[in-house]
């Protein structure tokens, strides 16, 4: 059962959800930027465009929400390096409309993802993937306006340090946060790339060590044959009380999942991981996945211009419950 | 939601056919053309998927960049009930569900003696509950009875609604209502006369042949010289729906007055036979009202009255009269029915139409004392291989899951069929002092994220219910019932509900309060705070982020209208201000700007009530509001000026001095201070001119002078 809810403009690269599926932000070939918004205000019976803007000069290749605690914002990344940070404000003089709060200067490499989340402390960081394989996490300190961002790390996706001396360089990159809202919890997120050398690829669990001030590798979920393999794409379940958590990683193999126990052994530094499935359905890519509310539900987009759903049954054993023909891709 | 299969269907705890296992394909007609480049995927709540397919950005050509579609993922069964049919069956069945869930939370308290004979009658709640959802899924639609009463009524078309009704109340029959256990055989025969239209929508059934009987029944002026009229007795018979076969029996000629005489012996024949059918003895408490039959609550009794009954028919069958009987048609019907009820598997068989008519024909004139489910099973099997359905029937496959004893494929039948809403109620029915259902759907499975099927259900159901704006408020009954993942659920859910509209966020923090969720509280009124505030209504910004007790926004608030009122202390800039300062109150912390703030407001309101020579109390007021402005390490120097500048009408009060000689000399100081601040690079200027500047010392001299001599 479907139903249309909007046409976007031609050129349009990507799109994203804000964090109640009412509003979409799209990004364009242009360089331009479109808010679409519900006209309902509980209800998504279809959007309408209420903001369109040039906010790059060159392709926008991401469009993110910013984590509603801090206003209707979102991250954009533009082709050529450049992250900025835009906001809908409304002040005494001027009507509602979308302001730039900041802006990460271009550098010699590429944005490949960008994600926010709200740490443990409340402040809101955001991971910024570069395709030399590095990573950067900057932390906004001020709860109420994002015109300041702090670097606060910044490291390559390796475990092994030695690793550190020569740079990868990658094509695409997947970062997910920990969707787990509990303050007890560490902020933690992984990430995985599809870089020119192998030991960048694997996906890692990061955490951020509070006692030392530095983010360490907890976790690789890769098989010992499986660790130079590129990754596609990443998404962390939502956990509503499980004793574990589930992570899909998609590489050219298909896509895996994952039981991390985060609790366990956390003196080592190490947390148990154990691949549980292996989904191999899409044949081509795998664009994105996404988990469902309760994360009993993966979807997953890819190359063969389908969306699949996959569910464990009873017994723990993933399988493809539906799928949805979105037709030819181009290649 | 979580399939039962496994790949191979061996593993699978219930072993359904391998077909089943391939994914359900919806295809997705967005007609961009040729191709295209992205697919761009995200979860709404619920089981709700936005799909955005995007067109080559680089293409030229006609049509759009890409379109969005909203799909909503299963959760659409329900036996084809209409949108609407299920969201009022989800509405009502929510009271019963949600007492039904105290019940059990008062009966877990209970002291073990009191719980042990508690819960040897919980059945009765679970029964108390059943009606209720029965109640919602409607009448039963059917009734035989009206066939006859009226005959010129045409029947209303059977709808799904009933199918779920019939499926739940099979279930009631086998597991709620133990007070019908020791008459299993009678409670089908009375589930069939109300639901016999619905084993097959292809076949005929005994309802359909009455229907077309009826309809025939307005034209006849013969009726027993017609074929059907005597089919219609015999198969009416042969499930028991013998209120229906009297009254057609007494359709019959003979009873006509004018023809009384001539066939005196045919009509007692016909009268012998309706008295014997309407004196059947049944296994049973009690009749509704005009259904007929002899009720024997034991046993022994009602072996002794069945044997007596058939040995009347036998008598009957060998009587003389017979050979009197003109009439061949009354004749050979007549003899056909004493066939029937001396239980002859040929005739029984002749005129039934499917398994399930064949198998309440067994229960009534073969097998009237079958009990267990083993036998019932095993004559279930017999009888479905004597008449056998032509396709598949979900009464059918409910009514062998049960003789099974398969919790799994019942559920996965009502899961299939009915959807989310009919297995997460049903479960309710099947663990009803039923140990062995309990232990397959209480047990804990660490391949569910240590839940019980009972709790996955509930989830699964909770979050088709999560998926529609009309039906999120009820899934909370269902997740707070949910003892594992239920709150975690929720917490996630109400996270995800827009926290823009004022009446939506209410509801949210009443659902928050009512279970405990603080947390999700306190970030929903953050989300709430900060919308309003960003988008100009600062008021209303203010108002959540205090109710969410967010002291660090709070205070940097504080901190940006003190900066606002720092650039400018005009008596406009502070009106515009002063309304929020009011709502930021005295509880927020204790940050120096919000303190000073506060100071300021209430050193401001004193000075504007400061009219006249006669308000000296609001005089002095003022000058103590000042002091401890001025002796407060929190007030800005940008403000001393100011400050002064709108004190110099306390500093010139006509009667008398209200400042203290320490108190001007204090005040002396502070002008003296910004006289050398001046001089510094970072200093902030005020806008007042130098001529108020020389008001003000010369106001603060005056002052001085007065103050000395009063001293003196």
């Amino acid at each position: 059962m479907h139903k249309w809810l909007e046409t976007l403009d031609k050129g349009v690269v990507c799109c994203g959800w804000n964090y109640c599926g009412q509003r979409l932000v799209a990004g364009y070939i242009d360089g331009f930027v479109s808010i679409h918004d519900s006209t309902d205000p509980i209800s998504v019976p279809s959007l309408i465009q209420s903001f369109r803007w040039k906010a790059s000069e060159d392709v926008i290749s991401n469009v993110i929400w910013v984590p509603p605690e801090y206003g209707d914002a979102i991250a954009c990344v533009c082709i050529d390096g450049t992250v900025s940070l835009w906001e809908e404000v409304r002040t005494d003089d001027e009507p509602l409309s979308w302001k730039l709060c900041l802006q990460l200067e271009a550098s010699n490499v590429q944005v490949l993802d960008l994600q926010l989340g709200v740490s443990s402390t409340s402040l809101l960081k955001m991971i910024i993937a570069y395709s030399d394989g590095h990573v950067k996490i900057y932390e906004f300190l001020d709860p109420l306006d994002l015109k300041k961002a702090q670097l606060q790390a910044e490291f390559p996706n390796v475990i092994d340090s030695v690793s550190n001396i020569r740079k990868a360089s990658c094509v695409s990159a997947s970062i997910a946060w920990n969707p787990r809202r509990d303050e007890i919890q560490h902020s933690t997120f992984v990430l995985g790339f599809s870089a020119d050398l192998p030991q960048f690829n694997s996906a890692k669990i990061w955490e951020f060590d509070e006692a030392h001030q530095r983010w360490l590798p907890v976790a690789e979920l890769a098989l010992p044959e499986d660790k130079g393999d590129k990754v596609q794409s990443l998404a962390w379940a939502p956990n509503i009380g499980r004793p574990y958590e589930i992570i899909a990683v998609a590489t050219w193999k298909g896509i895996a999942i994952w039981h991390v126990n985060m609790s366990s052994d956390s003196s080592s530094g190490h947390n148990s991981s154990k691949k549980v499935a292996l989904l191999s359905d899409h044949d081509s890519e795998v664009w994105q996945l996404e988990w469902d509310m309760s994360g009993m539900t993966l979807a997953s987009t890819g190359g063969d211009g389908m969306v699949r759903l996959w569910q464990s049954n009873l017994n723990g054993v993933w399988h493809e419950q539906a799928a949805i023909d979105c037709g030819a891709v181009q290649h | 939601m979580p399939g039962l299969l496994s790949p191979d269907g061996k593993e699978s705890l219930v072993p359904f056919n391998l077909d089943l296992q391939k994914p359900s394909i919806h295809t997705l007609p967005h007609g961009l053309r040729p191709s295209l480049f992205r697919i761009h995927i995200s979860w709404s709540r619920g089981n709700c998927l936005h799909v955005t397919c995007l067109r080559p950005p680089n293409e030229d050509g006609e049509g759009c960049g890409g379109k969005i579609a909203a799909v909503t993922l299963g959760g659409g069964e329900g036996g084809d009930l209409s949108d609407a049919q299920m969201r009022r069956v989800a509405y009502g069945s929510v009271p019963a569900f949600a007492l039904l869930q105290s019940q059990k939370n008062v009966d877990i308290q209970l002291p073990r003696m009191v719980a042990d004979t508690v819960r040897s009658q919980w059945w009765q709640h679970v029964l108390d509950y059943s009606n209720q959802i029965k109640a919602l899924l409607g009448d039963a639609k059917y009734s035989p009875s009206s066939v006859i009463e009226n005959p010129r009524t045409v029947l209303k078309p059977v709808g799904e609604l009933t199918n779920l009704r019939a499926a739940w109340q099979l279930m009631e029959i086998f597991y709620a209502d133990k007070h019908s256990l020791p008459w299993l055989p009678e409670s089908l025969v009375d589930w069939l006369a109300d639901y016999d239209s619905l084993i097959s929508k292809v076949e005929s059934t005994i309802h359909s042949k009455l229907t077309n009987l009826q309809k025939k029944l307005v034209n006849l002026q013969i009726v027993e010289d017609d074929p059907e009229y005597w089919e219609g007795i015999s198969s009416a018979l042969a499930v028991g729906w013998f209120d229906i076969v009297v009254k057609l029996l007494r359709l019959h000629g003979s009873y006509q007055l004018d023809q009384l005489d001539c066939r005196e012996t045919e009509n007692g024949l016909v009268e012998t036979v309706a008295v014997l059918v309407s004196e059947m003895p049944r296994m049973r408490p009690n009749l509704s009202n005009g259904k007929l039959g002899q009720c024997y609550k034991s046993k022994s009794d009602f072996v002794k009255a069945w044997e007596k009954w058939r040995g009347h028919i036998a008598k009957l069958d060998c009587s003389a009269f017979w050979i009197q009987c003109a009439n061949h048609q009354t004749r050979d019907g007549l003899k056909n029915m004493l066939q029937i009820m001396l239980g002859n598997i040929n005739s029984i068989t002749t005129y039934t139409c499917n398994w399930m008519e064949l198998y309440i024909s067994h229960f009534l004139y073969v097998r009237p004392l079958t009990a267990g489910f083993d036998g019932m099973l095993s004559l279930a099997q017999k009888c479905m291989d004597l008449k056998s359905i032509s396709g598949s029937c979900v009464l059918t496959r409910l009514i062998l899951g049960i003789l099974g004893e398969n919790t799994e494929v019942i559920l996965a039948e009502c899961s299939r069929t009915f959807g989310p809403w009919m297995v997460t109620h049903a479960t309710e029915l099947l663990t009803a002092e039923n140990n062995e259902a309990e232990l397959v759907l209480h047990g804990e499975r660490y391949n569910l994220g240590g839940i019980s099927i009972e709790e996955l259900h509930r989830l699964v159901y909770a979050q088709i219910l999560s998926s529609h704006t009309l039906t999120w408020q009820i899934a909370p009954t269902y997740l707070v019932s949910c003892p594992k993942q239920g709150l975690g659920f929720l917490e996630i859910l109400l996270y995800k509900q827009p926290a823009h509209h004022y009446q939506m966020i209410l509801k949210n923090l009443e659902i928050c309060r009512l279970y405990e969720l603080d947390s999700i509280g306190i970030s929903v009124m953050k989300i709430a705070g900060m919308h309003h505030w960003k988008h100009g209504r600062k008021g209303f910004g203010i108002y959540w982020l205090q109710q969410a007790h967010d002291e660090v926004r709070l205070n940097r608030i504080a901190n940006e209208l003190f900066d606002c009122i720092g650039k400018s202390v005009s008596d406009d800039v502070f009106k515009q201000w002063e309304g929020l300062i009011e709502l930021l109150g005295s509880e927020v912390g204790k940050a120096g700007g919000l303190e000073f703030l506060h100071k300021y407001r209430d050193f401001k309101r004193s000075i504007h009530l400061v009219q006249d020579k006669n308000s000296v109390d609001a005089a002095k007021s003022a000058v103590e509001f000042l002091m401890q402005l001025m002796k407060s390490p929190s007030t800005p120097q940008r403000f001393w000026l100011s400050l002064l500048h709108d004190s110099v009408k306390l500093l010139n009060w006509p009667i008398r001095p209200l400042l203290n000689v320490s108190q001007t000399n204090l005040l002396l100081n502070k002008l003296q201070e910004l006289s050398m601040a001046k001089l510094h690079p970072g200093f902030c200027n005020t806008n007042l001119t130098s001529e108020a500047t020389s008001s003000i010392r010369l106001a603060l001299g005056a002052n001085l002078g007065r103050a000395i001599l009063e001293d003196c």
